[in-house]
Formats: structure tokens, C-alpha cells, sequence
């Protein structure tokens, strides 16, 4: 019985194994459908970021039932690795050699990617638009052709809170900084610093860093406020941004906050002590369904429909769903320049020739533009301030040197 | 032949015959559960016949891991030849362990165990020039990689991999069989039963313990070396906490501390997650019922093996496998 059993097992096996191998052609690509593959934190602590794959899903499901591109249906399979990098490793992994996904899209968290980079590179698979903002993934083309970012990179934002510093409070800015003390923490300051130039010496009273898997920052805020400063970057992400708003707030501190684009999602922001939040500043690139701006825009209301539609439990008024939808559609775009004989190296061509100034859910002025050269698809931002329970954009879309 | 040689003998057969019936991608699964099942091995001697528990493996694969990761990764020792110093490294800090552990027992051993494996990661990230912070070790691609990521002998690397996970665990499975069987293995099983009556014999108690520490610890060095070596990339969150329950609770499934059960558990901390996503009405990409059926699974399973285990034993002992 058992021997019968173990027969039955590895035969099944056999069979799975053979109908695996039976792709032929570019992989993932078969007449009628394309294998897209991601994987990003689904559960754990940073599962809000999660919302971009589901956005991008729901904008697929939308795309597909429009008929696809170029005739084909877009699959997108997505793996939870709960923000560990070593998950990403082995789900990339299952994605490239069981699940023969013609690309990798939209991958989340930037050690994620880090980590992910040489063995992606190595098996010539396409990983573009990631979530992530590190700059490395727009410089380093040349050692990693395959690899392509998406989110403004993390050096530009340091760059426009620093130049925005300079042109409103150049003469009295104390600034104290919380970063995160990982790639990305470290990407953001070191583009503030950037940007205040030769300046920065004298207005950054106090840098502190924490580590991401620390329980809470109170002593660092507390450290911060002691500092005498008067100006607050937080470069902080989840619920350490959280935290710092609400023991500022205890502590008493009002200084002039900037708080980074991954934690300034009106959703975030409204669970912050108001009275300390008010004022704060930071960036916008895709438009925040919550931001009364955009309340009655077009690309607003035709994410609400995907999300009702195709995103089941979804909250319409998620930023991260709509950076998802917007990920997808320049993705569609791609695929679709790359044209109806599909291959990774016409992907790749196609996202290193981007121009798309169309996208329904970036914010007017911001643009996807790439060259072979150039790997920032969203290069430009405009600031935003926080007002009475909502964001409110000001000055026009601008963009710092990398 | 007694049944246990027949047993290991088909365990081998069936390794063998594995990556020849499976696809590429479950070959390199498999490597991955021969390092579960080396560190559950470590745990065997320890908790099941040492009687010590120990909730902070994970934290010993992680001290193997990173010893490797940090050689081969910033020192161009080659892969290979990192394992034993891994073995070592961690097997020290085990010896190292197990003094205090002396003073403690049960619950109090459980508890700073699991203290050893709540602070390693943070440690791991605070001295991130020496280990890589957060961002962890790239492993892919290094010169120091046997295969370079490609392959070696015709074999593809993910078989390469399986090859040598699989060889070192049934090399260790053997010796954990002998060193069990000897007068090493019964010292640990007296001292575990009753520390007085073994003290009255002649046993070393403060030794015999001690020494159950670092073997263990040292098989989860190895663990934590392969794993390494098998994903090409290791971080702190690479060994995080619930490494160290499931590691705990795949030595209890697998027959209750027995190293004959160790394939067991180490098969079912890889291959759960994937078993609950073929739950139907589970949608695997919810975060919160992969994780409450995670928890349920293990529950009924803690449950129910002990019974089907007792059944079968007793089955056993009328002769039907004609073991004892």
C-alpha cells in the first residue's frame, strides 16, 4: 500500500515536473498570456506596502478585461516574504525557475531588491519598476542591466526638503534628523546633506539613527528635541514616523516637520497628533486619493472604480493602491512599446525609452521619462504641506540633480 | 539487517532517486530542508535526549551563517571550506551556552534560550561594517562560491546544492546515530531521566550537558552555514525568532526528539506555508489565514502525532516491522 502510494507520489511528481518544462519561446510569454512575478511583505509589519502589488493586480485585472496587450492577458503572481530579504531570495527564485515568469515587476523594499539583484541579473530576468527608491537601482545600470527602479529616488527627496530649508529658513534652521539606519535611511540623508551643500555643517544640529527592528524611537525624539532644534526631518518609515509625531507632541516640541514620501500617506498622517502634524511638509508624486485636490480628478475616480471593481476589501482612499496602479500602468505601457513579439531585451529597451506624461495617477507635471542613461522613471516631484486633516500641494513639480 | 539500516538505507535510496523525479526549483527546496533537517538533528541530541530545551537555534544557525557568509563574502575562503568553521564557531558559543544553562532548567533554560535568539538579530545590525547591517551579505556571483551560481560536475546548481546539503546531513545523521548509540548518548539519556541516579553512577552531569550544548549547537552551525550557502544571501531577519519555535516544534513532530523524525519536521517547516495555501477559499496572498492555519496546522498536528505515533508504535512492537 505504502509502496503504491510512494509510486502514485513520484509520478505525480514526474507529470508536474514535465508540464513545467513544457514552455518554450521567451519565458512567460505564450500566445495568449504574460507571467509577471513579485513578491513583497503581505504580512507582517510592513504590510501596508503590500497595497502597491494589489493595486497594480487590480489595474491588470482592469487592463485584461479591455482585451490585454498586444492580445495577451497579463498574470501576476505575487509571494509574501514579510519584508525579509532572504524570503525575497527564494521566492524570486521559485518565480524564476518553477513559475517561469517573464519578468519580475515591482518587487517591494529596498534590501529586498539589494538582495535579489546579482542572481536576477545573473539569469538575464527583467526586474523592473521596484519599489523602491534607493538610488542605487538608477545608477548602477551598468553592472545591473536588468534592474530598473521606480519611485522618485530617495537622494532627490533629501534634495527638495534641503532646498525648500534653504529657500524659507536659510538663517535660522536648527535641523535635527531621524533616519533609519539602513540603505534607505541613509540614502535620503545623504541627499539632504547634498542639498544643503556647504551649509549643512552648520544648520544639521543632530543626526540619529535607528535600527528598523528597534521596538520604539522615544529616546531618540527625546535626544532630538534636547538638541535645540527647530526644524524635524523624519526619514522614518511605518510606525517609527508614527511615533515621532506623537512624542514630539509629549514632549512638547513644535518644530517645522518634513517627513518622508514612505511615511507621509494621508492615511498614515491622520493617525498622528494633529496639532503636532499640522504644518508638516513633504513630497508627492502620485496622487493621494484623500488630497481634496483630487477628489473629483479623473485618474482619482477611475482608481476608485478599479478598486471596487477588481480589489476586493480594498480602501479607495489607500495611497499605496493608486503608486500600485500607477507602477502598472506605466508597465502596461512598456509591454505594450515592446510590441506583439515579446522578449526580455524588448522589455528592457522599452523601459529605458520611456515617455509617458499620460499616467492617470501621477500628479500633473510628473512624467515617466527614461533614457539607457537615465533610470529614474519618476525624476520630479512637487511638495506638499499638511493643513486640517489633508495634504494641500504647493509650488510647482520640480527635480534635483542625482 | 536491523530496520533501522534498512530504513536509512531506503532514506538514502529515495534521496538519491529524488532530484532525478523532481523539477529544478524542488531540488534546491530540498537542500533547504536538509539544512532544517540538520539543525533539528543538533536539536535531537539536545532536547531529546539531553532533556535540555532550547528555543534559540535559529540564533546558532545565524552565528554558522554569518560565519560563512562573512568568509566567504570579505576573507575569499571558499564555501566548502567555511562549513567546519562555522561548525566550530558555533559549537564554541555553544560550549559557552550550555555553562549557564547548567543552573538552569526547563522553563528557565526555554526562556533564556529564546533570549539568546530575540537579541542576536539586533546585535547582528548593530555592528553592520562587520556583518552587513540590515541589508544583509550577497553571497550570489562571489568567486568564493563553488560553481559561481552555475553549476558543477554537469549538475545544474540548485542539484549541486541538494548534493552537498544531503551528503553532509546523512554524514551527520550517521555520526548523531553512533554518538547517540554510544556511551555518550546513554550518559546524556541517564542524566536527562534522572540527574541523580546518573550522578550515582559515575556520570559527569556538568559535562555530559555542556557537551550536548555545543554538538547541538555545532549541527546548527553546519544548518546555518548550508543555508547560507543554498540561498546565497544572509541577513538578521534570515534567522528570525520563529526559526527557532519552528526548528523546536519540527524536533517534536518528528517523533519527539528522535533523530529518525528529523526528515519530518524538517520537511514540514519548509513545505506548510505552501500546504495551507492549497486550502481551498485560503487566498495565500492574505496575509492573516496563511498565518492563523500556520498556527492550526501545528496545533491539531501536536495534537493528533503523538496518538497516530502511540498506534503505530504499538503495531510495532507486536512484530509487524519486527522492530526492537
Amino acid at each position: 500500500m505504502t509502496r503504491n502510494l510512494c509510486a502514485l507520489a513520484l509520478a505525480a511528481l514526474a507529470l508536474a515536473g514535465i508540464a513545467a518544462a513544457s514552455t518554450s519561446g521567451t519565458p512567460g510569454v505564450s500566445s495568449t498570456t504574460i507571467t509577471l512575478g513579485s513578491s513583497g511583505p503581505l504580512t507582517g509589519e510592513a504590510a501596508a506596502a503590500a497595497g502597491v502589488l494589489r493595486g497594480a493586480e487590480g489595474y491588470f485585472k482592469y487592463v485584461n478585461a479591455r482585451g490585454g496587450v498586444n492580445g495577451r492577458k497579463i498574470d501576476f503572481k505575487y509571494l509574501d516574504d514579510g519584508y525579509d530579504p532572504s524570503r525575497t531570495v527564494q521566492n524570486v527564485r521559485q518565480l524564476i525557475q518553477q513559475d517561469n515568469v517573464f519578468a519580475l515587476f515591482s518587487v517591494v523594499g529596498t534590501n529586498g531588491n539589494l538582495a535579489i539583484r546579482d542572481f536576477a541579473n545573473a539569469s538575464g530576468v527583467p526586474t523592473v519598476f521596484s519599489a523602491s527608491g534607493a538610488t542605487t537601482f538608477g545608477k548602477e545600470y551598468a553592472k545591473y542591466p536588468w534592474t530598473i527602479g521606480y519611485l522618485p529616488p530617495y537622494a532627490e527627496e533629501g534634495q527638495l526638503y534641503a532646498k525648500h530649508i534653504l529657500a524659507t529658513n536659510a538663517k535660522k534652521a536648527k535641523i535635527a534628523v531621524l533616519y533609519q539606519s539602513d540603505d534607505y535611511g541613509k540614502d535620503v540623508l545623504a541627499g539632504f546633506r547634498k542639498g544643503l551643500g556647504a551649509k549643512a555643517r552648520s544648520l544639521i544640529v543632530q543626526t540619529v539613527g535607528y535600527d528598523p527592528t528597534a521596538s520604539d524611537v522615544q529616546s531618540q525624539v527625546a535626544q532630538l528635541k534636547a538638541s535645540g532644534a527647530n526644524t524635524f526631518c523624519i526619514f522614518a518609515f511605518g510606525k517609527f514616523a508614527i511615533q515621532s509625531f506623537v512624542y514630539a507632541n509629549k514632549l512638547g516640541w513644535k518644530p517645522q516637520i518634513y517627513v518622508n514620501d514612505v511615511a507621509s500617506a494621508s492615511s498614515i498622517m491622520l493617525l498622528n497628533p494633529q496639532s503636532t502634524a499640522e504644518g508638516a511638509i513633504s513630497i508627492l508624486w502620485g496622487k493621494d486619493p484623500a488630497t481634496p485636490k483630487f477628489k473629483k480628478d479623473a485618474g482619482t475616480a477611475l482608481g476608485a472604480k478599479i478598486v471596487k471593481k477588481y480589489i476586493p476589501g480594498g480602501n479607495p482612499s489607500d495611497g499605496f493602491l493608486i503608486a500600485g496602479m500607477a507602477e502598472a500602468f506605466s508597465m502596461v505601457d512598456a509591454l505594450k512599446a515592446a510590441g506583439k513579439n515579446l522578449t526580455r531585451k524588448g522589455l528592457m529597451n522599452a523601459v529605458t525609452h520611456m515617455n509617458e506624461a499620460n499616467n492617470p495617477f501621477l500628479v500633473p507635471g510628473v512624467k515617466v521619462h527614461t533614457t539607457p542613461t537615465f533610470r529614474f522613471p519618476i525624476a520630479s516631484a512637487q511638495l506638499q504641506r499638511w493643513h486640517n486633516r489633508h495634504w494641500e500641494p504647493f509650488g510647482g513639480v520640480q527635480s534635483a540633480k542625482l | 539487517m536491523r530496520p533501522k539500516q534498512v530504513a536509512f538505507g531506503l532514506g538514502v535510496l529515495v534521496l538519491v532517486v529524488l532530484p532525478f523525479v523532481l523539477s529544478d526549483f524542488r531540488t534546491v527546496q530540498l537542500a533547504t530542508v536538509g539544512a532544517y533537517f540538520i539543525a533539528i538533528l543538533g536539536l535531537d541530541v539536545l532536547t531529546g535526549h539531553s532533556g535540555q530545551i532550547s528555543l534559540g537555534h535559529g540564533a546558532f544557525m545565524a552565528v554558522g551563517g554569518y560565519t560563512t557568509a562573512i568568509l566567504m563574502a570579505n576573507h575569499g575562503v571558499r564555501d566548502l571550506v567555511t562549513i567546519p568553521i562555522a561548525a566550530a564557531v558555533a559549537g564554541g558559543i555553544g560550549l559557552v551556552a550550555g555553562v549557564p544553562a547548567l543552573r538552569l532548567s526547563g522553563l528557565y533554560l526555554a526562556l533564556a534560550t529564546f533570549g539568546i535568539a530575540v537579541v542576536l538579530p539586533t546585535i547582528l545590525k548593530k555592528f553592520d561594517h562587520f556583518t552587513g547591517g540590515s541589508t544583509g551579505i550577497t553571497l550570489f556571483g562571489k568567486p568564493t562560491q563553488t560553481g559561481h551560481g552555475v553549476g558543477v560536475w554537469g549538475l545544474t546548481n540548485n542539484q549541486w546544492l541538494y548534493v552537498l546539503t544531503w551528503t553532509i546531513g546523512c554524514a551527520l545523521f550517521l555520526f548523531a546515530w553512533w554518538l547517540l548509540d554510544s556511551r555518550f548518548g546513554r550518559s546524556l539519556r541517564a542524566v536527562r531521566d534522572s540527574e541523580l541516579a546518573a550522578a550515582a553512577s559515575g556520570v559527569n552531569r556538568a559535562k555530559y550537558k555542556v557537551l550536548a550544548f555545543g554538538v547541538s549547537a555545532a549541527f546548527a552551525g553546519v544548518a546555518g552555514a548550508l543555508f547560507a550557502i543554498n540561498v546565497a544571501y544572509t541577513s538578521p531577519d534570515t534567522f528570525p525568532i520563529t526559526l527557532s519555535l519552528y526548528l523546536l516544534v519540527g524536533a517534536v513532530v518528528g517523533f519527539f526528539g528522535s533523530i529518525w523524525g528529523a526528515a519530518l519536521g524538517a520537511l514540514l517547516i519548509q513545505f506548510l506555508p505552501d500546504i495551507v495555501g492549497l486550502i481551498p477559499h485560503v487566498d495565500p496572498k492574505q496575509g492573516g489565514p496563511t498565518t492563523f492555519f500556520f498556527g492550526l496546522v501545528l496545533v491539531v498536528l501536536m495534537l493528533a502525532l503523538p496518538l497516530v505515533l502511540r498506534v503505530a508504535s504499538r503495531v510495532a512492537n507486536r512484530g509487524y516491522l519486527g522492530a526492537r
